[in-house]
């Protein structure tokens, strides 16, 4: 049973703002309310106050260009970035990411920065956003700041925003020439968040693999990066063994549960496989990509 | 996308097996049919109910003072409120009927009711739950049945030595001369998981009992009759002081025709306080207090000779049980009947030991303990023809019932297409040519009951009841007993009752689900509805227009040797077709000539003399292609192909969507529906983590309709949907095996599972290498 | 709690209801609109029987605040229908016998509704995945992706539903 609460509707971001820096210790700011809902339903966060931005339409945007790159504003919804044709020719995964996200109403109404503040591992478009460098910007009374995804999240469904931040815009730097990005979450139905995810992208410098990052989904506490696979990638000529060296590292490199869905070696054993997997389709698509 | 044939049908029929909308459509699909769920009345107060987190403990005492001084709770109800009846589904068998829904002295799994709150909104009776202490002496528990048969493990109920509640012993023929004859024995042990049947209306009930002391129940239920007569038990009323109403029930599944809390505390509740109470479900309650699929460990040896003759085969069953008997003393029985499905043995035996644990009750779920049963034998069948070497169809098929088939003391075999099945999934298979190397195929047999012979509900009603009235309009009012569940048996018998009397289905009203003002009849389960409702309703419309057309020979003036009948509402002589009279001109005279009294027909079903088991049984041999993912284990239905003989089709449609939707929830239970249990405590009540096959899982369901004449049924007809849930679980385990030479002997498969008999039949051919 | 007054419209009807702002946009239609055709079927947002259609996107009404659909226009599976003529959706589940037990059926058609308007020549895996938010456990969705591929081929109008 969700608990009581007084709802609060801000016309803009600013008194968004302000409304959360008065209440910042007890309350909940929702937009999509995909995740916000479930735990508020089960009790898990009772907020007196929940600060409704759903309806700010400044912050609904999805823009590009090609020197600062991608820009998903607070309230633009999964559905929307998944229906774009700039993000289908410019971010292509995160197309597929979003294509396969939870299910058609979730996405219709739910956001990406949402997604990112509530900080589930085993969420898919941490590891992605990650995999491509992404960041997030918080804002606050105070002013913004930007925070590479990768140092977003300190520990299992936490993130580093003060109690009267909220993410205001998700940034994703131009895709490098000769590079891609491949993410796969392996699940028993396709509506499901996975057992484990997979997200790599590498960028080649003529036959060689430039830059690497290979990013994992509910393979710890948080998403984190597998640096040791990335490091075997890095400055390779790759092929089918170097892919097979860089899943056997991420595998070792994490530290998955085990849970009633898998064993904690089921699941090294599955990082291992997506790894090698994802690194060897993210060269395939780098190799022709422009 | 699906492909939907039928071979050597039968000559068509004006309404039977053709394509007529599902007479519930319109309700359904304009969002206007009112579920228990939807049921609002005046002055309704919302119940919830307190639930044991202790798998065994002694209830020592409960106080509720606090939940009571909530503002908006009317009233609290424990054990101590009740008769304390210990009542069971099988009520003719007192020793089995152990459970008191509200327990007086002990609960016995995690979840089970211990007290009920009333309040004016669910949201304060959620709040009051909190405010009710129980006071518990935790006792030991158990939760395996090889476990809880044990010395010195834990006494569940009083009396019943080594927590086995319910044996059954099944035999026929000479067991150890076919033994003795083998040339090959083989011997497995399998296990067989639970499933939660997961009906989309969770578990409902809006009890209302006014000062007149009768008590109307708004009951999503599977048998109105059967809720109606386990209520009066409980209570202490008469049957006839309580009405039970099913208007529209989302799904069954077999899991809707026992008492549950929502029933029997809403009831209890309104008793106290003269006010509606409603009792709704959450998701999370129906997974983990709703009786589930019935877990089996199964032990059998099988013995053939060398060509592939069956010679003999022994089972021995261990169920768990759960904490209370319910539906699973037939589960036992049934298990293992069909464990020898669908062939012919010199000797059978089958023991079953059903074991009580401190875990959920387990129960009737569609199939039955039939799925179980095929799990393991028709694995077992495949890995046989492949030790010898020989065709596993063709040895299946040799060894198949026929027409004719006697099972001694069992059952005899009235209609039996299978051998036609052999034919079609061969041809299917040899259609599909060479698989890409991920791939293969599976198959599985079975046959399955059409309703059950038992009376372990003691009623002394026929099984079956229907009333055909007809109007001076033409419009016929059809009251039946059956319980339309989802599966359409509103449609079937409105069908059924078209055919005969000679109208359109459009001008039938059917009228089910009211102990008021419908027939009783045992209800849904045991797929037995179409042959023994079917039948029912096919007595009482023959019984109709044979009243009818005595006014119209009377007028005819017809020779004895002619005869009239009654097509697309046009009474002729068969004879002469076009001869004749609307069939309105002739239910008005014939009213008048009743003295104003309007034509009123009964018909009702009860086998007699059919054996053990059931009257009839359908038959089915199912294929489904599967792909595997070697490195992950992921498993990917990409077809099916099912042949399958329930005698006469009656409702097109509805059996399309029975054999398509049986597909889903057996698929299920092979490779998806995974209820782990730690301690007694589910480890996923939810629909997040447990997984269901969903439209992008669904393979293609192509259906091969094998057409054959079943004496005992209406127009020939015998089961379909519950049959169809056996063989799939098999089917998949039989592709592994195919494919890659490993034996699945535990079900759900999942990917892990697969990973590691892959990675340990890797270890066993390196060191046999050595 | 307060309760505050808010104006939804559904099926192109306005209704002005009192609501805890804690209520659910499929409280709301049920419980206080009393359109009762829009079921729950779950506590997590799995199982679709709650879809409703929000400005012409399918949402799961069990995670929608009633409050943030003001402004909108909702509809149910009671709107589907004008003036007793089906929509061609409702004539391809009639027709092809997709549901059963009829309780996800609400959701199911507004999922549908909701793919078809946005899908032209929809393949029988986009069908599939359109609907894979909605659990049906009684008719193994094959019925319900014919009836869908059924509208998308143009086999139902608005004029010969």
């Amino acid at each position: 049973m969700i608990s009581d609460f007084t709802y609060l509707k801000p016309g803009s971001m600013k008194e968004a703002l302000q409304m959360l820096k008065e209440h910042e210790d007890e309350c909940k700011v929702i937009c999509g309310g995909q995740s916000l809902l479930v735990i508020m339903r089960q009790g898990l966060v009772s907020p007196e106050y929940v600060i409704d931005i759903k309806r700010l339409e400044d912050a609904n945007y999805l823009t590009y260009d090609a020197k600062d790159g991608l820009k998903i504003g607070a309230t633009c919804t999964h559905r929307t970035i998944e229906h774009s044709a700039m993000i289908k020719e410019k971010y292509p995964a995160l197309e597929a990411m979003e294509e396969k996200l939870a299910s058609i109403q979730v996405r219709n109404w739910g956001t990406i920065a949402g997604n990112l503040a509530h900080g589930d591992p085993a969420g898919d478009p941490a590891p992605v956003l990650i995999a491509m460098g992404g960041s997030v910007k918080l804002g606050s009374t105070k002013g913004e700041r930007v925070i590479p995804l990768d140092e977003f999240y300190p520990d299992l469904f936490e993130t580093v925003m003060d109690h009267d931040e909220l993410i205001v815009e998700v940034q994703v730097p131009p895709r490098p020439a000769k590079s891609a990005t491949k993410y796969q979450k392996f699940n028993l139905l396709e509506s499901d968040m996975g057992l484990i995810g997979v997200a790599v992208t590498v960028t080649m410098d003529g036959d060689k693999c430039k830059d690497a990052r290979v990013v994992l989904g509910s393979a710890a506490p948080t998403v984190i990066r597998a640096k040791e696979a990335e490091q075997v990638l890095i400055g390779a000529t790759l092929d089918d063994t170097v892919f097979e060296k860089a899943g056997e590292a991420a595998a070792a490199e994490c530290e998955p549960v085990a849970d009633i869905h898998a064993s904690e070696e089921y699941r090294r054993h599955l990082i291992k496989v997506l790894t090698k997997r994802m690194a060897k389709a993210a060269w395939e698509q780098a190799k022709i990509s422009g | 996308m699906n492909k939907y044939t039928v071979i050597n049908p039968h000559e068509p029929f004006r309404v039977i097996n053709t394509h007529v909308h599902n007479v519930d459509g319109w309700a359904k699909i304009t969002g206007r049919a009112t579920y228990t769920f939807d049921v609002k009345l005046p002055g309704m107060l919302y119940g919830k109910i307190l639930r044991s987190p202790h798998p065994h403990a002694k209830i020592r005492g409960i106080d509720f003072t606090k939940a009571l001084q909530l503002d908006g709770v009317k009233a609290v109800v424990t054990g101590k409120d009740t008769l304390g009846v210990k009542q069971g589904i099988w009520r003719r068998y007192k020793d089995l009927c152990d459970e008191q829904i509200l327990p007086v002295e002990k609960v016995r799994y995690i979840g089970e009711p211990v007290a009920a709150v009333a309040a004016t909104t669910e949201e304060i009776a959620e709040k009051a739950l909190d405010l009710i202490e129980v006071d518990y002496e935790v006792l030991p528990a158990v939760f395996e049945p090889l476990d809880a048969i044990k010395k010195g493990a834990p006494e569940i109920h009083d009396g019943f030595e080594r927590n086995i509640s319910v044996t059954r012993h099944i035999e026929w023929g000479e067991v150890e001369e076919g033994f003795e004859e083998s040339e090959y024995i083989r011997e497995d042990w399998f296990r067989c998981g639970g499933q939660a049947h997961m009906c989309m209306e969770t578990r409902c009930a809006v009890s209302s009992y006014t000062p007149d002391k009768k008590l109307t129940i708004y009951s999503s239920n599977q048998s109105p009759y059967y809720m109606q007569g386990l209520m009066a038990g409980v209570l202490n009323m008469r049957e006839g002081d309580i009405r039970v109403l099913s208007p529209y029930v989302g799904g069954g599944f077999g899991g809707k025709f026992e008492l549950d809390g929502a029933i029997f505390c809403s009831a209890i509740l309104s008793m106290k306080l003269y006010k509606p109470v409603k009792i709704v479900y959450t998701r999370e309650e129906d997974f983990i207090a709703t009786k589930r699929r019935t877990p089996m460990f199964y032990y059998t040896r099988t013995g053939v000779k060398k060509d592939g003759t069956f010679c003999a085969r022994e089972a021995k069953v261990f169920t768990n049980g759960g904490a209370y008997t319910g539906m699973g003393a037939t589960a036992l029985y049934l298990t293992g009947f069909f464990h020898s499905f669908p062939y012919i043995w010199k000797g059978y035996r089958y023991d079953g030991y059903r074991v009580y644990t401190n875990t959920l009750p387990s129960t009737s779920m569609r199939g039955f303990g039939a799925p179980q049963a095929m799990w393991c034998s028709e694995q077992q069948i495949e890995w046989i023809a492949a030790d010898l070497g020989l065709d596993p169809i063709e040895m299946r098929r040799k060894n198949s019932h026929k027409e004719g088939t006697i099972l001694p003391g069992q059952a005899t075999i009235a209609s039996c297409g299978i051998d036609q099945c052999y034919d079609e999934i061969t041809k299917w298979i040899k259609g599909k040519g060479k698989l890409p190397a991920n791939r293969s195929i599976g198959i599985s047999a079975c046959g399955f009951m059409s309703g059950g012979i038992f009376n372990w509900f003691d009623s002394p009603y026929s099984f079956s009841s229907a009333v055909v009235t007809i109007n001076q309009d033409g419009t016929v009012e059809l009251h039946v007993g059956a319980q339309d569940i989802g599966q359409g048996s509103n449609t079937t018998m409105a069908i059924i009752c078209a055919e005969t009397l000679g109208v359109k289905v459009e001008d039938i009203k059917v009228h089910s689900g009211d102990t008021d003002n419908c027939p009783p009849d045992l209800g849904a389960w045991g797929s037995r509805q179409t042959l023994m409702s079917g039948n029912a309703v096919k007595m009482a419309s023959e019984q109709a227009k044979k009243q009818l057309l005595e006014f119209a020979y009377a007028q005819s003036g017809l020779n004895i040797v002619y005869d009239l009948d009654i097509k697309d509402r046009w009474v002729h002589a068969i004879a002469r077709p076009e001869r004749g009279e609307d069939f309105v001109a002739l239910v008005r005279k014939a009213l008048r000539g009743k003295d104003g009294q309007k034509i009123v027909g009964r018909g009702y079903y009860t086998p007699h003399r059919k054996g053990m088991i059931s009257p009839a049984y359908s038959y089915m041999l199912q294929g489904v292609e599967v792909e595997v993912d070697e490195e992950t284990g992921k498993i990917t239905l990409m077809d099916s192909m099912t042949a399958h003989d329930c005698g006469q089709p009656i409702n097109h449609l509805g059996l399309i969507g029975q054999l398509e939707g049986a597909f889903s929830m057996a698929a299920g239970y092979g490779y998806l529906e995974y209820m782990p249990y730690e301690d007694g405590k589910l480890m996923n009540p939810n629909l997040v983590d447990y997984k269901m096959i969903r439209a992008p899982e669904m393979p293609p369901a192509n259906i091969a309709e094998i057409d054959t004449y079943e004496p005992e049924g209406p127009y020939g007809a015998k089961e379909a949907g519950e049959g169809l849930t056996n063989p799939t679980a098999a089917a998949i385990g039989n592709a592994l095996f195919h494919r890659f030479g490993i034996q699945m002997k535990e079900c759900p498969v999942r990917p892990e599972m697969v990973v590691n008999a892959l990675r340990e039949k890797k270890a066993k051919e390196q060191a046999e290498k050595k | 709690m307060e309760k505050m007054l808010l104006h939804l419209n559904v099926n192109d009807q306005d209704y002005e209801i009192y609501i805890n702002p804690k209520t659910l946009l499929v409280e709301a239609i049920r419980d206080h609109i009393e359109l009762t055709g829009t079921k729950r079927g779950c506590d997590t947002v799995s199982c679709g029987a709650c879809t409703v259609i929000v400005d012409g996107i399918a949402v799961k009404a069990c995670s929608v605040l009633a409050v943030q659909a003001e402004g909108t226009k909702i509809m149910t599976s009671e709107g589907l229908e004008k003036n007793g003529k089906l929509a061609p959706i409702q004539k391809a589940f009639l027709d092809e016998g997709a549901f059963q037990c009829g309780f996800c059926t609400s959701g199911m058609l507004m999922s549908s509704v909701a793919f078809l308007n946005e899908s032209k020549n929809p393949t029988e895996k986009e069908i599939r995945d359109g609907i894979e938010g909605n659990i049906c456990r009684c008719t193994g969705y094959n019925s319900i992706v014919r009836a869908i591929d059924a509208v998308a081929k143009g086999k139902y109008t608005e004029d010969n539903a």
